[in-house]
């Protein structure tokens, strides 16, 4: 037997863009255990809760993660909604959504660009990142915001999109989609990004559901799973399926993800064919009072919020779980046996948000 | 089976090379900014009555009212411009501006004061007062109150003011129909 050693990895580490800490337990060059910390960035958010009014929280909520931050300002709103009995105009539910499509979409980009600078593929890396920004455009047109939205509201959406900017938003879609063959060819067909992800990280079915795996890293291992498939927002309206592949290796996990750009692509157009006329918010009356848990599938993966009202204008408990949380055990698993180089890919094949998971 | 190409994305690198950057050049070409976007918040001084509503609803606490000096203070390296503040101005006097601030070396905040006013009917540093032989209940005043203080009943003939939700506005005073809300002392 190898002589074993061990090899901390992170916090601060090239390829990782927010910190978290690895103890690799190396044979050789192969991995045979790894042991996550975390803990670096807590900022207790989770715990301002109790000192902001539940409207003002949404902006707070938002700041959770500048990724997804229109999913946690939408997750925490439609809690908080479900708790006051508060039924949202179907119009902003319908935006919420367009919103929540283009995140993805911009989520996904930012992940392959990050993918590709991992493997060495500068010019794939930039590519993405240019095509992502167009994205950032639409909402900087839409919302007023490049990353941080601000367009939820306990009881609707703040703003408004007339015909003339969904057309604008559908053009943009048209020409962007146009622009992703190449990226999409490259990361499916390509010898040199085949070699480095296809066989590396390979997480079973069975390995997947045991460890809590959710998002593209559940659904590449083969689980039809999708929390959109509730039906949430506007999704009843939609045509979801969810998004599977079954080889669990790094190329299913980029393949999904790739795949899911284009299916937020359909769900944004078949949104504002279908998005009604109609008022955007409703006036909120009154405090929450009682507890509501609500799932939501962020672009990582299913994330839970939770929110427990006293029946004052101050919260008494928000508790989130974000993706990333539950995709670590699968991270550990997958390392176990990879080889040391290998090791920066695996870990960013989950998509980790480090800042999410410890708000 | 996917197939396995070489040198896929070779096109795509050549094209770039004779091709103008992806980035402009900032700041010698300026930037566009679109309609929507939330640079920084803006006050027009004349019109704000210091209902300090903006101060309550800053989720980053960035603003401070000083009523007795008639001043409107903004960190603007607190701010996050979320917009909160204009959303719920009454008078709206407040508005999210395109572009960013210069930047800073020190985090200063700036300072807004009211310029004095010939003493006019006062639309504000009073709560609310109802002239029953006006006042047709029409609840106006109550749909527009920024702060839901006031509770019409038509049915029941009853005008009651929450004294501590008030914030003094004067937008009630300004809806009635039939001019029978004052602001007193």
């Amino acid at each position: 037997m190898a002589k074993r050693s061990i090899v901390p990895f992170g916090p601060q580490h090239p390829v990782l863009p927010e910190p978290v800490h690895l103890d690799l337990v190396l044979e050789d060059e192969t991995v045979v255990g790894a042991i996550p910390s975390i803990g670096y960035i807590h900022r207790g958010l989770e715990k301002l809760v109790e000192k902001r009014d539940f409207k003002q929280y949404v902006y707070i909520a938002e700041r959770v993660c500048g990724i997804c931050s229109c999913g946690h300002g939408m997750g925490y709103c439609e809690s908080v909604e479900k708790v006051m009995g508060i039924e949202v105009p179907r119009r902003a539910e319908y935006l919420r959504t367009i919103w929540m499509e283009m995140s993805r979409v911009h989520s996904h980009l930012l992940w392959l660009g990050l993918l590709a600078d991992a493997m060495g593929f500068e010019s794939l890396f930039m590519e993405s990142w240019r095509l992502r920004e167009k994205i950032l455009d639409m909402f900087d047109q839409t919302a007023g915001g490049r990353i941080i939205l601000s367009v939820n509201c306990v009881g609707g959406v703040l703003k408004d999109m007339d015909g003339g900017m969904l057309q604008g938003v559908l053009h943009a879609i048209e020409d962007l989609e146009k622009e992703m063959k190449p990226v999409i060819d490259t990361f499916l067909e390509d010898y040199t990004v085949q070699s480095r992800l296809k066989g590396t990280g390979v997480l079973s079915r069975e390995n997947a559901i045991a460890m809590g795996a959710v998002g593209p890293t559940l659904r590449a291992s083969g689980e039809a799973y999708d929390v959109r498939m509730l039906g949430y927002a506007a999704y009843n309206d939609l045509s979801v399926e969810p998004i599977i592949e079954s080889d669990g290796d790094c190329y299913a996990r980029c393949e999904v993800r790739l795949r899911e750009i284009l299916q937020s692509f359909a769900l944004i157009r078949e949104a504002i064919q279908k998005i009604p006329e109609g008022p955007i918010a409703v006036p909120v009356k009154g405090n929450p009072k009682g507890e509501y848990f609500m799932r939501i599938e962020q672009p990582r993966g299913e994330a839970i919020y939770y929110v427990k009202g006293n029946g004052t204008k101050y919260l008494d408990r928000f508790r989130l779980r974000t993706p990333t949380t539950s995709n670590i055990p699968p991270m550990v698993e997958m390392l176990k046996g990879c080889q040391l180089a290998d090791v920066p890919l695996l870990i960013l094949t989950i998509d980790p948000c480090v800042s999410c998971t410890e708000r | 089976m996917k197939k396995t190409r070489m040198f896929t994305f070779a096109g795509r690198v050549l094209s770039n090379l004779f091709q103008k950057p992806a980035t402009t050049n900032y700041p010698f070409q300026p930037v566009e900014y679109p309609e929507r976007m939330r640079g920084h918040v803006v006050i027009k001084i004349e019109d704000c009555i210091s209902c300090g509503l903006c101060v309550r609803q800053c989720p980053s606490q960035a603003i401070q009212v000083d009523k007795k000096a008639g001043t409107w203070k903004i960190n603007r390296f607190d701010c996050v411009q979320c917009g909160n503040c204009v959303n719920v101005c009454p008078k709206k006097c407040l508005t999210m501006e395109k572009g960013y601030t210069e930047p800073d070396s020190q985090k200063t905040c700036e300072i807004f004061t009211r310029p004095k006013q010939e003493e006019t009917k006062p639309t504000s540093g009073g709560k609310p007062a109802m002239d029953p032989e006006k006042c047709v209940y029409c609840t106006l005043c109550a749909k527009k109150c920024p702060q839901n203080a006031l509770k019409v009943d038509r049915k029941e003939k009853i005008w009651e003011l929450n004294k501590e939700a008030c914030i003094q506005c004067g937008i009630c005073m300004s809806v009635c129909p039939k001019h029978a809300i004052e602001m007193k002392e």
